[in-house]
Formats: C-alpha cells, sequence, structure tokens
C-alpha cells in the first residue's frame, strides 16, 4: 500500500483501535463460523470436536479472565463495527446454510427460544423474581393469535400485537400474587399458573383439547407468503428462510429492548429490587408495581415469540408449552448468565441445538441434557457469561 | 346417599394420606435444609419400579412366599433402597446447592428429576411402557351397604402409623432434637455438637423412605405405574406442603387433606372433573397463596431493617 504512496488517514484515537476493531470482528466472524460448522455437520465425531473446541474456549475464558475482559472492551469500543458487522452476519447467513431447511429449523427455534429467555431474563436476572410461567404466556400468544387467524381470518401482522396484550394482562394477572408472596412461594405460584394454563388448553373443546389447533394460515407479507422459497440475486433459500428473517428481527427488537430497559429508571429498580427489595422499597420505590411490570414485559415478549412459532409450525398443542418448557427456558438463562443479554442468547442456542444435535444419543438424550445441567450449574454457577457491573461512561 | 357419601370420605381420606406422605418429605427436607427438593416425588416414584422389580424377581425364583407376603418385603426394601438413593442424591447433587440462591436449587432439582425420570425410562426394561402394579390387597369389608376396600384402611392406617412415628422421632428421640436443631440454626447445631450431614443424610434417608411409600401406595391405587407419575405426584405434593406452610410438618398434612378434599369434590360434583381436577388443585394453591403467602401454618416472616 505504501508503494502508491497515498495515505489513509485513518482517525485513530487511541492505539488500540485497530486492535479492538481485529478483535471484535474475529470473535463475531469466530462464533458465526463454529455455529454454522456445528449446524451443518452430520458425523457424531463432528459434533463432539466442535463441542470440546466450545468447552476449551470456555475453559481458556474461566481460566484466564483478562481475556474475556479484553474481548468485553474491544466491543465496547468499537459497538458500532459490533453491531453492524453482527446484523450483516445475520442477514447472510441463511446463504451459508446450504440450503439446508433443517438448519434454518434449528435456528429459528433457537432465536424464538432466545426471546424467550431475554423475556424470562427480565425477571429472573434484572429483578430476581421466580417465574415458571413463562411457557404458559408463550403458550397464550401462540393460542391467542392461532384462533384469531382461524376463526376470524385475522392476518399474522395484526395478531402480533394483539396476543402480546392477551398475554400482558394475563402476566399481570399472574403478576398479582407477587405482591405479597415471595422466593419458593412465588415459585410455586407461576408453577401453578403454568399447569392451570396447559390443562385449561388441554381440557377446552374451543382450543382443540389435547388435538391442538391445526391449519394455521401461513402470514404474508408484501404479497410474499411465507410459504414460499426467498429468491435473491440467482439465490434460492427455502421458505424457512421467511421465518428466520422475521425471527431474527423479534430478536434485534428483544435486545434493543432489553439494553434500554436496562438503562432506564425501570432497570435500575429491577436491580434495586435484585440487590435487596426492603432496601429498595426504603429509597421510594414503587416494589409491587415494578414487580407487576416485569410479569407484563415477560408475558409481552413471550407471546410475540408464541404467535410467530405458532404460524411457523401452523400447528400447536397444549404440549408445546407445558412446566417442562418453563423450566428449559429458566435454564438457559441461568446457564448463559443472568442479566447478561449476550449470555441468556448464547445459553438458548446451546440449550436448543445441543439436544438436537445429540440425536445419536437418541434414547439417552433428555438424560445427557439433564446431567449437563446438573454439571454447568454446580461447575459454572455464575453461568457462561456472568452478569456485569453497570457501567457509567468511562471505559476499562 | 350415606354410603356414596362415605364412598367419597373415604377416597378423600386415601388421597389425602398419600399426598401427605409425598408432602411432609418436601416439608422436612426444606425445614432442614432449606432446600427445596423438587425431585422428591420423581425419587420417591422409583420406589415402586423397585418393589415391581423385587415382586417379579420373587416369583420368578419361585421362593415359597405367598403373593402378598412377597409384595410387602418387596415394598420395605424399595423404601430401604429410595431413602438410600435419597442420601445418594444428597451426596451427589444437592448438598452442593445448599448455599446457593434458592432459584439454582430448584432448577438443579428439576433437572434432576429428569435425569431421574429418564433413567428410569431407558434403564428399566420397556420402562418407557405404563405397567401393571399388583393390588396391596384385594378384598373389601362390607358394613350394611357401606363397601370399605381394605386397602383404603391398609393406605390410611399405615399412613397414620407413619406420621405418628415420624412426630415421635422428631420431637421424642436424641436424632429428632439433633433434626430440630440443625433446623433450627445450624451453625448454633454444630457449636452444640452436632454434625450437620449426618443429620442432613438422616433427613434425607427418612424424608425418602416415606416418600417411597407414598408412591407405592399411589400407583397402587391407580393400578399402573409410569415414569413420568413422579412430576405429578411430586407436584402436588409440593403444593400441599406450600399451602401448608413450608417446614411445617403439621401443615403438610393440613395442605394435603385440602387438596385431596378439592380433589374428590370436584371429580363428584363438576361435569368431567376428572380432567379437571388439576386446574382446580392449583388454582386452591394460588388462592391460598395470595391469602396466606407463606402458607397456612407457616410462621409469617418479617423483614427487619
Amino acid at each position: 500500500m505504501s508503494q502508491t504512496g497515498i495515505q489513509v488517514e485513518a482517525p485513530v484515537e487511541r492505539s488500540g483501535t485497530s486492535l479492538d476493531a481485529s478483535i471484535v470482528v474475529a470473535v463475531e466472524l469466530g462464533s458465526a463460523v463454529l455455529l454454522g460448522a456445528f449446524l451443518l455437520s452430520e458425523q457424531t465425531a463432528i459434533v463432539v470436536l466442535l463441542l470440546a473446541v466450545m468447552g476449551a474456549i470456555f475453559g481458556l475464558l474461566q481460566w484466564r479472565p483478562a481475556f474475556e475482559e479484553r474481548i468485553v472492551a474491544a466491543f465496547h469500543d468499537q459497538q458500532q463495527l459490533a453491531i453492524a458487522l453482527g446484523a450483516v452476519i445475520v442477514m447472510v447467513y441463511p446463504f451459508f446454510m446450504q440450503g439446508s431447511s433443517y438448519a434454518l429449523h434449528l435456528l429459528i427455534v433457537a432465536q424464538l427460544y432466545a426471546v424467550l429467555a431475554l423475556a424470562l431474563n427480565f425477571q429472573l436476572g434484572s429483578a430476581n423474581i421466580p417465574n415458571f410461567a413463562t411457557g404458559a404466556s408463550y403458550g397464550i400468544g401462540a393460542y391467542t393469535s392461532a384462533l384469531l387467524a382461524i376463526n376470524f381470518g385475522v392476518s399474522f401482522w395484526l395478531t402480533l400485537p394483539v396476543a402480546a396484550v392477551v398475554a400482558t394482562i394475563f402476566g399481570f394477572l399472574l403478576g398479582f400474587p407477587s405482591m405479597r408472596t415471595k422466593d419458593s412461594y412465588l415459585a410455586l405460584v407461576t408453577i401453578a399458573f403454568g399447569i392451570v394454563v396447559h390443562q385449561l388448553l388441554n381440557n377446552f373443546s374451543w382450543t382443540g383439547g389435547a388435538n391442538g389447533l391445526v391449519g394455521i394460515p401461513a402470514p404474508s407479507l408484501f404479497g410474499h407468503s411465507f410459504t414460499r422459497p426467498i429468491e435473491v440475486l440467482g439465490f434460492r433459500l427455502p421458505s424457512q428462510a421467511n421465518f428466520y428473517y422475521l425471527s431474527a428481527a423479534l430478536v434485534g427488537l428483544s435486545i434493543i429492548a432489553a439494553r434500554r430497559l436496562h438503562n432506564s429508571r425501570v432497570g435500575l429498580a429491577w436491580n434495586a429490587l435484585r440487590a435487596d427489595p426492603l432496601a429498595a422499597r426504603c429509597q421510594g420505590i414503587d416494589i409491587v408495581w415494578y414487580k407487576m411490570l416485569a410479569f407484563g414485559v415477560d408475558a409481552f415478549l413471550a407471546a410475540f415469540a408464541g404467535t410467530i412459532y405458532a404460524f411457523y409450525v401452523s400447528y400447536i398443542s397444549p404440549d408445546n408449552f407445558t412446566f417442562l418448557v418453563s423450566v428449559t427456558i429458566m435454564t438457559m438463562v441461568i446457564v448463559g448468565g443472568m442479566d447478561n443479554t449476550l449470555g441468556v442468547i448464547i445459553g438458548a442456542f446451546l440449550l436448543t441445538m445441543l439436544p438436537e444435535k445429540l440425536r445419536i444419543f437418541s434414547d439417552y438424550r433428555l438424560l445427557f441434557v439433564g446431567v449437563v445441567v446438573i454439571l454447568f450449574l454446580i461447575l459454572r454457577p455464575q453461568g457462561l457469561f456472568p452478569q456485569r457491573a453497570r457501567n457509567y461512561g468511562a471505559h476499562r | 346417599m350415606d354410603a356414596l357419601l362415605m364412598q367419597h370420605l373415604l377416597n378423600w381420606l386415601v388421597l389425602g394420606s398419600i399426598y401427605t406422605l409425598i408432602a411432609l418429605g418436601f416439608s422436612l427436607l426444606f425445614g432442614v435444609l432449606n432446600v427445596i427438593h423438587f425431585s422428591h416425588g420423581d425419587v420417591a416414584m422409583v420406589g415402586p419400579f423397585i418393589a415391581l422389580a423385587i415382586v417379579q424377581a420373587v416369583t420368578a425364583m419361585a421362593m415359597p412366599l405367598g403373593a402378598s407376603a412377597a409384595l410387602l418385603v418387596a415394598i420395605l426394601a424399595a423404601m430401604a433402597a429410595i431413602g438410600l438413593l435419597g442420601v445418594l442424591l444428597d451426596w451427589l447433587v444437592i448438598r452442593r446447592f445448599r448455599t446457593s440462591p434458592a432459584m439454582m436449587a430448584l432448577v438443579a432439582t428439576v433437572a434432576l428429576g429428569t435425569v431421574i425420570r429418564e433413567m428410569i425410562r431407558t434403564l428399566y426394561p420397556q420402562g418407557s411402557n405404563p405397567k401393571p402394579f399388583p393390588a396391596i390387597a384385594t378384598g373389601v369389608i362390607q358394613i350394611g351397604d357401606v363397601v370399605i376396600p381394605v386397602f383404603s384402611l391398609i393406605v390410611i392406617g399405615v399412613s397414620v402409623a407413619m406420621v405418628a412415628a415420624l412426630f415421635a422421632l422428631i420431637s421424642h428421640t436424641p436424632v429428632g432434637v439433633r433434626i430440630r436443631a440443625v433446623a433450627e440454626d445450624l451453625s448454633i447445631a454444630r457449636l452444640m455438637a452436632v454434625r450437620p450431614d449426618r443429620i442432613f443424610a438422616v433427613t434425607f434417608f427418612i424424608a425418602s423412605a416415606v416418600g417411597a411409600i407414598g408412591a407405592v401406595f399411589f400407583v397402587s391405587h391407580a393400578g399402573v405405574v409410569r415414569f413420568d407419575f413422579g412430576i405429578q405426584l411430586g407436584l402436588i405434593g409440593f403444593s400441599a406442603a406450600v399451602i401448608g406452610g413450608l417446614g411445617s410438618m403439621n401443615g403438610a398434612i393440613l395442605g394435603s387433606l385440602l387438596i385431596a378434599g378439592v380433589d374428590v369434590l370436584v371429580q363428584v360434583l363438576v361435569p368431567d372433573g376428572a380432567s379437571y381436577r388439576l386446574v382446580f388443585i392449583f388454582m386452591l394453591t394460588i388462592l391460598v397463596l395470595v391469602f396466606k403467602p407463606s402458607g397456612m401454618l407457616g410462621k409469617p416472616v418479617f423483614e427487619k431493617v
């Protein structure tokens, strides 16, 4: 470059900027490649090898926290680059999936779970309110939109907000007992709520009973039906790509919501609630309102995910929304790292894809996942990415 | 009508006894360890499988034992085995969560429950199929037009005896004093030369063994045993313990009787009640906790600044 004599004056602010940028690019591309290889690998040996690589990376981060600090600092400094690159990777990702609809399906499900985990994170992570009913809110959202679409022919785009509002009302209802109960007692209230919802869906005739609802019409946007493949510039993506972009947009929205809430008074109030409810109350924080708000926000986002799920698979039954689904979502939050947006998303991806990719263990799949979760809680209870101290302005 | 009423009353007591045997374990474990052992129901549900295996082994070897004697031996052996299983699980997993936040222990034990269920399903011969469980007793006693199954009497009798024995153990024996001491204050108990680890092991043994009887009665009542029965039984037992007030043994009994009462009432009074029974049971749970946030007999917690 220097031979040409043209010097490009890079706006260098500090000596580490270019290094920061390369760290960001390397980490993002590396993760994308790792995930892609994991998704597309058919052979057991490769899956296990990739898992070992992931484990080694986390082992390294655990062993030398300085690496983690460095990466975090790099992302902090190069925030715009990180976001832009991340968005580009998400946009072009389906083109590298070799037209595999299975890989896209996994990505969609993982993204929906990421939204659910982010929803729960407002409660469990930010405010330390146990909620075993995220699965129920997910179900309420899915059923509301499916019923509207099947019985009244309402379009997908309209059912989205309606389902969210309905689920939020139920979320506030569920939050009502949280005024007085706490800890294990509140956990039981949410468990009971989840079971009541599941049982009612299972028994009412207008929800299709145990058989569920079938034939939910596919949404369409600007005349493009979501059942049709996407064709861009000679590339042909399977029809799943429609829902991939839709759920990716929802994840993006959830991340923005999470960040905005975290940085607002609401997020601060939730954190105060987590630190000490009594002290928070003494500071004049209306803890009842903020607790109920956490339930509402959780239900709102979960209903979005539920709606997309219902329209994506076009068939829902009560068994998609059991207590164990709620537990899975909770596990994702804890494994990923409470109150850490990125950690929660990675937790969701890991716990969605791990059981799917471990089909070789066929019968022993759930057993294996259960053992992994327990080991994880014992060995790294703070989660993959521990919650970080609030950072006001000054970096490093 | 009287005969029918009697039948329902008996049914209520049987279900109440079964739920009590499970709920007591939850309450005892929470009182002593301050940990919610969510997989308690699943641990207990291993009991019937062990009993079933022993019965089959005994019949296969054609031992000179009557069918009911074989079943009795099998149940006692299953009790002991489940007690030991409880101790083992505490040692392997649960003790590591004693000091961590309550939610961690809850999630870990839910995962433990999944592991236990899956182990039964995959390791027990044809574990995913429901298996008929032999009736503990088949005879009936007829008084006037009231028919009382011997099984019901056994369930109620054994449960009452177990509860009485448990109360006697807790309040009148040296072990019981230690258990109460640990439940009261762990560090003071340690200063009084109580070894908490032993007390934890003893508590786990007792709770799991009592739970195993509850599970055996439950499946004998249902006639079949399935690997995933544990989760429902565990949830009901947990609810009973919580609405009674976690840590209170009286509360566990009261909660169980209340839940069993709703269970029977719904099945009798509500059309298609059998499919809505869980709805009513858990609605009751929510309602009780709304009005009594720490259970009916639980000590209200006062926060001090």
